[in-house]
């Protein structure tokens, strides 16, 4: 009986310890291969996009498309940021990258986008 | 013994289980792509008038075979029979703006040079077919429905001002996609009319006026 009480506190102590291993080999393991930008965290072909908008006739933005997006992302979530002044943003949308890539086309953007107000597009590819 | 191998059979499994936790871990983020970039906007605004840019003219119910496409006024009315709309259009060419790019906003700006004796109210069209300044009343262009109205009032020598953005968000982006505006008055009940001040008008400040905000 006291063989089996100390094995059992020996094996709690060491699931402690691999636990605790276990942990720190996460943190290791997963910020390796971003660190490192090695071929594990490819960015799928793209080296740019842009964007183009359409407005009604009250100025805001109605459809936003992205063409040319690379095949190689298919699967992908293409994530595209409408940004104002400061950096703001004044709304967003995803989608998956289709079979084949091409064009995103994206026609909601969480609130009413004035074209006036956007500055910029932030794009991120991310996935699968 | 039996409690011996009970205690092995614990500390196997413990290890297992933790290295099974961190090579999970390691395997979600090798998987992915990743890519993040920016396109930054450019703003500007882009001011047409006059006949190197303006094409406008008149169609006339009452003489349909006429053509005004050189006149200084345009003309305006609802009598029935003696209808008389104005249409105009832009060459965006000047402004530079790439396909690419889009309005922000955009204003049509019409000067009144002889109000009507009682106020009118003007419907705005887009036209959806090609003309020129020898159009006539018999080959006026297709237009779609009215997206727009404003009142002359009774006062000579006011800008009337329209808000056409899409249209010429559209126009950036094709230069095909439509081919200006035509201007008409709903009522057939007034023998009344409202002239406005075309491209060859002479005047400072009564020629038709496009003013675009954009982007590229």
């Amino acid at each position: 009986m006291k063989l089996l009480a100390k094995a059992l506190g020996s094996t709690l102590m060491l699931a402690a310890a691999c636990a605790a291993c276990g942990a720190a080999a996460t943190l290791a393991l997963a910020s390796n291969p971003l660190a490192a930008g090695n071929a594990a965290v490819g960015s799928c072909g793209v080296s740019s996009l842009n964007a183009t908008r359409s407005v009604d006739n009250a100025g805001n933005v109605t459809q936003v498309s992205i063409p040319s997006v690379p095949s190689a992302c298919a699967g992908a979530t293409l994530s595209l940021t409408l940004v104002g002044s400061g950096g703001a943003s004044l709304g967003a949308a995803s989608a998956p990258v289709p079979a084949g890539g091409g064009t995103l086309t994206f026609s909601s953007f969480g609130a009413t986008v004035p074209a006036a107000s956007l500055l910029s597009y932030s794009f991120a590819v991310v996935g699968p | 013994m039996r409690k011996r191998r009970l205690a092995l059979l614990l500390l196997a499994a413990t290890l297992v289980a933790g290295l099974g936790a961190a090579y999970a871990a390691s395997l979600t983020v090798a998987s992915g792509h990743l890519w993040a970039g920016s396109q930054t906007l450019t703003k500007g605004t882009c001011t047409l008038q006059g006949t190197s840019s303006t094409t406008d003219t008149y169609v006339d119910e009452q003489n349909p075979t006429s053509s005004f496409g050189s006149t200084t006024t345009l003309s305006v009315g609802p009598k029935s029979n003696k209808r008389t709309w104005l249409l105009v259009r832009f060459d965006l060419s000047s402004c530079n703006i790439p396909a690419t790019g889009g309005a922000d906003s955009a204003t049509l700006n019409l000067t009144i040079t002889s109000a009507p004796g009682s106020s009118q109210t003007l419907e705005v069209s887009t036209i959806q077919s090609p003309w020129s300044g020898s159009t006539t009343w018999n080959t006026v262009p297709s237009t779609g429905s009215a997206f727009a109205t404003f009142t002359t009032g009774t006062t000579s020598g006011v800008t009337k001002s329209v808000t056409v953005t899409a249209d010429v968000d559209a126009l950036i982006k094709s230069s095909t996609a439509n081919y200006g505006w035509l201007i008409s008055e709903p009522s057939s009940s007034s023998n009344v009319s409202t002239l406005f001040g075309s491209s060859e008008n002479g005047t400072t400040g009564n020629e038709p006026q496009l003013v675009i905000n954009y982007e590229k």
